[in-house]
């Protein structure tokens, strides 16, 4: 399959998981694009491949278009309205790093609302005009070596 | 990733799960990686990083060593 089609396939899944404010499926992006399932099916299997997305096993459902998170997890991104919107949008990222990325690839100010991972403690971060901060202090802590990342990316 | 309220919890995360302690940043380093990362994952023309532009961006935050080489 042509990697310009898996382009449009990629740009159509993001576009729609932001206007939904959920991962759409397979059958809603193949037909926005007006295209064959089974289409759509082999370009995720392709991206995953060339871990550009994650799929849920089984399914071919998306599990990660990274930083979003098709399943709820322990980071939960408020963005902040565009001009056009009349609420506040509210995402999943991966972890903590997938949290702020959601931010910075909306353009748009946020929080993320999240947890210690030892003690579950709140901690809230706020991105407004381009700057964070972490009420309470935090630190992040990357657990797994740059080369290992994918080796298990649902741990990771 | 993960983040705690202190240095102290990480240890005792990584006690708990066995894990070695690996690498930690800031809240603003970890915004900043998490800014040139992403920043235009929806654009058009986005492609996945090769290993060599990800590691002169993991440099020009000043993450140099050996943990976040990818190969």
């Amino acid at each position: 399959m042509p990697d310009h089609f898996n382009n449009r396939v990629r740009v159509r899944l993001y576009q729609l998981f932001v206007e939904f404010g959920r991962c759409p499926t397979v059958a809603e992006v193949a037909g926005d694009l007006d295209c064959g399932v089974s289409e759509v099916t082999e370009a995720f299997k392709q991206l995953a491949a060339a871990h550009v997305l994650v799929l849920q096993p089984g399914s071919g459902e998306i599990l990660m278009a990274n930083p979003l998170s098709a399943v709820p997890t322990p980071f939960v991104v408020e963005a902040e309205k565009a001009e056009t919107e009349t609420n506040s949008r509210t995402f999943y990222g991966n972890c903590i790093w997938d949290a702020l990325g959601v931010i910075s690839m909306l353009q748009r100010d946020g929080r993320v609302l999240t947890s210690c991972g030892c003690c579950g403690e709140s901690i809230t971060l706020t991105v407004h005009d381009g700057a964070v901060e972490s009420n309470p202090a935090g630190i992040v802590h990357f657990a797994i070596p740059a080369r290992h990342w994918w080796d298990d990316i649902v741990f990771n | 990733m993960l983040i705690f309220r202190s240095e102290e919890h990480i240890d005792k995360w990584c006690q708990k799960w066995r894990l070695t302690r690996g690498a930690t940043l800031s809240v603003e380093q970890t915004w900043r990686l998490a800014d040139s990362w992403y920043r235009n994952r929806l654009s058009p023309d986005w492609r996945r990083r090769s290993v060599d532009e990800a590691h002169e961006l993991f440099r020009s935050l000043g993450l140099n060593s050996e943990f976040w080489r990818l190969a």
